[in-house]
Formats: structure tokens, sequence, C-alpha cells
């Protein structure tokens, strides 16, 4: 009953969110972008459980077990690309329109870009970000089609497009 | 090892042989009870046994039933071990659903076999794979202790937050977001940070642990809730390590009661670290109370248990850090582009500014512009055309959590009031005031619980002085970029004068919201409150009363701090009165734990004007 109440308050606060969420997934997978959308007001912030609440592990299964993307809490080695664009767009959006910091640095090291390539990398992603952000709700295979793009248009960065 | 897995294999094929020994098993406990392995501090820590109180024996903290081999095994280590021996016989073969005991308990495992030398042709050699998938895909190099700063406005977070993360061998500092995490946290879906609160306290949720990206741990403090982070990079041997690991494994699949103040996340994560070395202590000090930034301290005092520390800065940190570089002009241009004004031109820093500004608005939940998603990357695009590099400032993050003061405090002061002259003891047992030195704690927030005060007057009275449960005030700083609010909550007993001519100890609450306004050298604010006390000498037995307090506090020199403030409600309900106050409290540092207080006020309770003075050495612990 807890649990129900709970889920009504949410998509009472976010119903445009709670929509979106499925859409934001990468087939079965994806960490849901309701969970991360900010709250209203001073009342939910004061009475929003944030820190020591494992709201969510039940939703993706990530606690123990496996799950389609998981196994025992560890991102199968397939969806780690994707999962970790799912997770961090508005910072690898961030990161790319000055071209640099850790998110690309990290999605660099995803996708096994080499040190003497990582400068082209960051310049490619820096002059293409409108295509690989195409719009401001983006999913995460649409991001991911586009950086592929991107990257096989340019010579020295084509090869690493098989890691996506 | 090749042969030990020969011979597992063969044992395997061969399922008569693999029936459990019962001679062996005899063997074998009968050596674990010689070495009295059961009451060896790794025995006790791999089963999260404490003492019982204040009477003999010991109970598990785990409250799993499928922790325990034995059916008694939650008061008794020895049948435990013992039991726990006999289930390594257990046929039960892994699927994704269940695991053998060699595997669930691989710790134990690990831990009995170097400790009585299994007889591999006597005992069966499970392998692991669901064990040791997980653990190539951590590929474990060290493990960084992770402490979330306060959170103040939030009462389920307000001391802050501890995890563990596990950093892999192929990972650097710039691709940390790639790691794992260790995360203790009560299973709930509670969104009701009162009802968490209350529930947490009374141990109502299970507790358990899980693994998550760093990455979405760091939105979650960093970017949504606005919490800077330390990162205590641990030195382990690469078998103390692996220990922690293969414990960590056994502690996935079981939960505890949770407790908000004892068997918390910090808590637990001390237990599940000081199994990497037999001889670390850690959770000891903290069985009834356990606050992350002490739990953090401990970490940090033991002798080269931490290699150093990262700070890593939370989005708003780093917007208030960007705007500092900024000119007046510049920030408002920031201002007006991150409305949505699109006749604005700025340049890189002014665009990076921005675009984080949207981003804090967005995550905090101010939805003060039409299509923030859409005016976030059109901000993004902008900048993306602008050739020069990360304008992303550098940040001093100042003295780390583990080097503020202790977190109780007990005060011996002496004083007059009303002529009279008085010794006044104060015990504080948690937190943190706004007098207090900053360093290591969030500024501007008091968090203090059970302040209780007793004083001896000169004419012989010794009594309670105040009992205070909760005395909390959030003071942060409002400018033309963060319109925060600021608030008070103080709930408890405090000797108050009463129309009838008496002094009770009169319970009560009273809290105010309100602004503040400052920065690094000073702060004022004004709150407008409310107040309600019950008691019998009252009249009508209640008052209720709305009033407003001003106050200022400001460092002169480094070590001294001045809060002055006057405060005033006017009970219009119940018994009336128009109780006054106005006072300056002063504090000079002697060093990290200890500090001397000087206080001096003018009130007027109940048609009384008393002036009162004291002076107190305060000493952290």
């Amino acid at each position: 009953m807890r649990k129900l109440l709970g889920v009504v308050a949410i998509a009472a606060v976010f119903p445009l969110s709670a929509m979106a969420a499925g859409e934001n997934n990468i087939g079965n997978c994806g960490w849901g972008s309701k969970l991360f959308d900010g709250q209203s007001g001073i009342a939910p912030q004061v009475l929003a459980v944030t820190t020591n609440g494992t709201f969510g592990n039940q939703t993706f299964g990530i606690t123990s077990g496996t799950s389609g993307c998981t196994q025992d809490g560890a991102v199968r080695s397939n969806w780690r690309t994707a999962l970790f664009i799912d997770g961090n767009k508005d910072k690898l959006a961030r990161d790319m329109s000055v071209g640099s910091g850790e998110a690309l640095d990290s999605l660099a090291h995803l996708l096994g870009v080499q040190q003497s390539d990582r400068a082209a990398f960051n310049r490619a992603t820096k002059d293409n970000l409108s295509q690989i952000f195409a719009s401001d709700n983006a999913a995460t295979p649409e991001i991911m089609a586009a950086l592929r793009q991107v990257l096989s248009a340019d010579a020295q960065l084509a090869r690493y497009t098989t890691a996506l | 090892m090749r042969f030990l897995l020969c011979v597992c294999a063969a044992l395997i094929a061969l399922p008569a042989l693999a029936a459990p020994d019962a001679q062996y098993l005899a063997e074998l406990s009968e050596r674990a009870r010689e070495l009295q392995l059961a009451a060896r501090p790794e025995w006790l820590k791999l089963v999260h046994y404490v003492p019982n109180l204040g009477g003999r024996g010991v109970h598990g903290l785990v409250d799993s039933p499928g922790w325990y081999n034995a059916p008694e095994g939650k008061t008794d280590p020895q049948a435990e071990l013992e039991a726990t021996l006999a289930s390594f016989y257990s046929e039960v073969a892994e699927t994704s659903e269940r695991q053998n005991p060699q595997c669930l308990f691989i710790a134990r495992r690990h831990w009995l076999d170097a400790e009585l030398h299994f007889d591999a042709r006597r005992t069966p050699q499970r392998d692991c794979p669901r064990y040791q998938e997980w653990h190539g895909a951590l590929n474990a190099a060290r493990l960084t202790l992770v402490f979330a700063s306060a959170y103040l406005n939030n009462p389920s977070s307000m001391y802050g937050h501890t995890l563990l993360r596990i950093d892999a061998r192929d990972q650097d500092e710039r691709t940390r977001l790639l790691a794992y995490t260790l995360n203790f946290a009560a299973d709930t879906d509670e969104r009701n940070g009162i009802i968490f609160a209350v529930k947490g306290l009374l141990g109502g949720y299970a507790g358990t642990f899980s693994i998550l990206p760093y990455y979405l741990k760091v939105r979650e403090y960093s970017d949504m809730e606005n919490r800077d982070l330390w990162e205590y990079e641990l030195a382990l041997k690469p078998e103390e390590l692996e220990r922690v690991l293969e414990h960590a494994w056994e502690l996935l699949s079981a939960y505890f009661q949770y407790f908000f103040f004892d068997e918390n996340c910090s808590y637990h994560l001390l237990g599940l670290l000081q199994v990497a070395r037999p001889d670390l202590e850690l959770t000891a000090p903290f069985r009834w109370w356990a606050l992350p930034s002490d739990t953090v301290r401990a970490v940090a005092r033991v002798p080269g248990l931490v290699a150093r520390t990262v700070y890593r800065p939370a989005n708003a940190t780093i917007i208030r850090a960007r705007l500092k570089n900024l000119t007046p002009e510049e920030r408002s241009i920031a201002k007006n582009l991150s409305r949505g004004d699109t006749s604005s031109r700025g340049d890189a820093a002014v665009l990076e500014t921005s675009y984080d500004y949207v981003n804090y608005r967005r995550a905090t939940g101010r939805h003060d512009v039409a299509d923030p998603a859409r005016l976030a990357r059109d901000l993004l695009v902008a900048r993306s055309r602008l050739d020069a590099p990360s304008q992303a400032p550098a940040i001093d993050p100042g003295p780390s959590p583990d080097q503020g003061h202790g977190s109780a405090r007990a005060s011996l002061g002496a004083g007059r009031r009303g002529g009279q002259g008085f010794q006044e003891l104060e015990l504080r047992p948690s937190y943190h005031d706004v007098l207090d030195a900053d360093a290591g704690y969030v500024r501007g927030a008091q968090i203090q619980f059970f302040d209780t005060a007793m004083r001896h007057y000169d004419d012989g009275a010794t009594r309670l002085e105040r009992f205070l449960p909760a005395d909390i005030l959030s003071l942060a700083p409002r400018d033309d970029f963060f319109q925060s609010r600021s608030w008070r909550l103080s709930g408890g007993w405090r000797r108050s004068f009463l129309a009838d001519g008496t002094e009770r100890l009169v319970p009560g609450l009273d809290g105010g919201m309100g602004a503040a306004w400052g920065g690094q050298r000073g702060i004022v604010y004004a709150f407008g409150e409310a107040g309600a006390r019950m008691h019998h000498e009252l009249e009508h037995g209640y008052d209720l009363g709305v009033g407003g307090r001003v106050g200022a506090l400001f460092d002169p020199a480094p070590r001294w701090r001045v809060h002055v403030h006057a405060s005033g409600l006017d009970y219009f309900a119940g018994e009336r009165d128009s109780p006054r106050s106005v006072a300056i409290e002063q504090r000079l540092a002697l060093g990290r734990d200890s500090a001397l207080r000087f206080e001096l006020g003018r009130n007027r309770e109940a048609d009384r004007r008393f002036t009162s003075g004291s002076l107190s050495l305060q000493l952290y612990f």
C-alpha cells in the first residue's frame, strides 16, 4: 500500500517525466530519467528521500541477481557504453561543448579511443555537438547512432565505431 | 591450484565421493574448537557478531535468515562455524537464483580454509562462476571511501553519507565515473523524508548493500543535491582488498534491520571495511551512534590507511566559483542567457556559467523558463561554436571533513545572571552549531541534538537549565543567482519565567523561515517566527506566539567568531507575554578540539528584565 501511495504521489508530481522514462530506456535497460528529475518547491525537497533510500533498485534489479542489463549489480559488458551514455547525457553534452571533461574521457575510454586520438575525438564531438544531440530530448539509441555517424565520417576515428 | 581444480572436477563427476565425509567434517570441527576459531575477531567480523548489551554472549547484526547456517547461528558463533563447515558439502548447484554455500559464503570459506587447511581430497571444491564474473567486471585495484557532505534540507541525510567506491585497474582520475560503488541503504520506495526518518529511527526498514556505477551516485549527489564529495583513497594490500570484495559479495545477499543513528550506512561500511585486516577495529566506537563524518575521521586516523584525498565539487559550488571570476556585467549577461534571453551574447566563461545555472535550476525543481531542456541545449551548441578551452575554475576546497572538530561537545562554564553567580555543565552529543569552527563542516548549517545543560546557582539550587532534543538552523545566503531559503527549528525544554513569578522548565517548539545574505566574511539573517509552549503553570496551560529574529555572524579574526542576535515573540493565545532577547556570543578557537565561548545577553520574560553573562571552556570529542 505504501509503495502504491508512493507511486501515485510520484506520478502526480512528475506526470510528464514518468511518461518520458519509458522512451529514454534502451530496450529493457536504462536508468530511467524520472529518478533524476528535480522536484518543485521547498516542501518536496525537505520531504524527499534521496540519499539513504535505494529507490529504483527493485525497478532495475541491480541489488543482486540478474536482469537483462546487469548481473549481480555489474553492468553486462555489451551494455556498458549504452548505459553510461544513458546515465550521463547532460554531462556528455556539456563536456563535448567545451572539448574536455571526465564524462567525455570516460566515453572515449569505453570506446577504446587511444591517447593519440583523444584530441581528434574531442574535437570531432565538439564540432558536431548539435548533430550528436540532435534535439533536447534525444534518446540514447539516437545519440549513439549520431555519434557513430560522426566518428565514421572521420578517417582517424572511424575504427572506434565498433564499440557503439 | 590447477591440481585442486582437477580434483574438484573429479569429485563433481563422482557424486558418491562428494557426499558429506562425516568423519572428516567431525575432524575439522574438532580442530576448529581446539583453535577456538569461533572466538577469533576474523570470525566475529565475518558473521557480524557484536557483544550483547550488558551481558555475556554475542548476537549477529544480520537479520536475513539465510545468513546463518545453524538454527541458533545468530547467537552462537561456534554452532554457526560448524554448520558453515557442514554447508560446504552441500550439493546445491549454482543458478542465477541460488548459490552453493561455498560461493555464498566465499569469504568464510577462504578464511576457514586458511586456518584449517581443508584436505582437497576430502572436501568438495566448488567453482563460483557468478562470483568470478562479478569479480572480473569490477576489476578492482583499490577501494575509496566517499563522503557526501551534509544535505541540510533533508532530515534523512543532514549528517552526510558514506559509500565505498571500487576503483578498477584500467581507470584513472579522469575516468573515475566508470567505477562501481558499494552502497548500504534502507530498502524503501518511501519518498517522504519525515516518515523515512521516523521509521529509520525505529528500525522499520531492511538495509541492504547494493552495487551501482559511480556516475549515478555523482549525478545524485553533485548534480541533483549539490553536495560536495570527498574521496578518501585507501591504501590496502591486494590480499586485504580481496577479503573486502569476497565479504561484499556475501553481504549483497543479506539484509540488516536499518537504524538511522547506529546501524546505518556508515556503520555497516566500516563493518565491511574492517574485514580487510584482523587488527582493524573500526566499528566498536560506533555501536550506538555512527555519524558519517565521525566514521570518516576514524578511518583517517588509522595510520597509513588513507593514501590520498580527492575533492569533487558539487554543481552549485562550481557555479559560485565561476561567478567569482565574472565581472558584474558578465554576471548579468549570464543571468539573462539562463533566462532564455536570446538577444544576449556571451563569451565562453559566461555561456558555461549560464548552462550550469540552467541545469542547477532544473535539478532543484525551479521551473522558471518555458523549456529548460531546449535552452540548455541551445547554450551548449552556442558554446561548442567558440574555440576556447574549458573555463572551469580551480576550487580551493578548504579543510577536508576528517579535519573538522569532534562532533560531540562538553562545556564547563561560569557566569552571572541578575546578580547571582552560577556554574554550568553542558553536553551536546551532536553535532555542530553556527559558532563552532566551520572547517570540515558545511558553513551556516547548525544541527544539534539532545543539547543538555545543568546549572548550579550560588544560592544552592542545582537544576536542568535546558534539554533540547533538536535545534536546527540553516543559514543559506541568497544572491541574484541563488534564492535559497533559511530556516530554524528548535524543540525541547527551556527554563523560562512565567506570569505567576516562578521559573519553570517549559516544553515548547519554535521555528522560523526567512533569508540570509552574505558570504565568506559574514552572514546576516532575518526570520519570521512562531512558537508554542505547554505547561500546567501557564495560564490555560499553553501559549502560542508569533514574532521574529534578526542576527549577524562574522569573523573579526581567523579563530574568532561573533554572533549577535535579537528576537522577540508575542504570545497572543493562552498565557499572554512578549519575551524579548538580545545577545552577543563569541567563540575563540584554542585548537581543533577546544574553544572558549563568551556570552552576554539581556532578556525580558514575564515583565522581568535581567542581564546574564558567562564564560565557558568547550571541548570537542
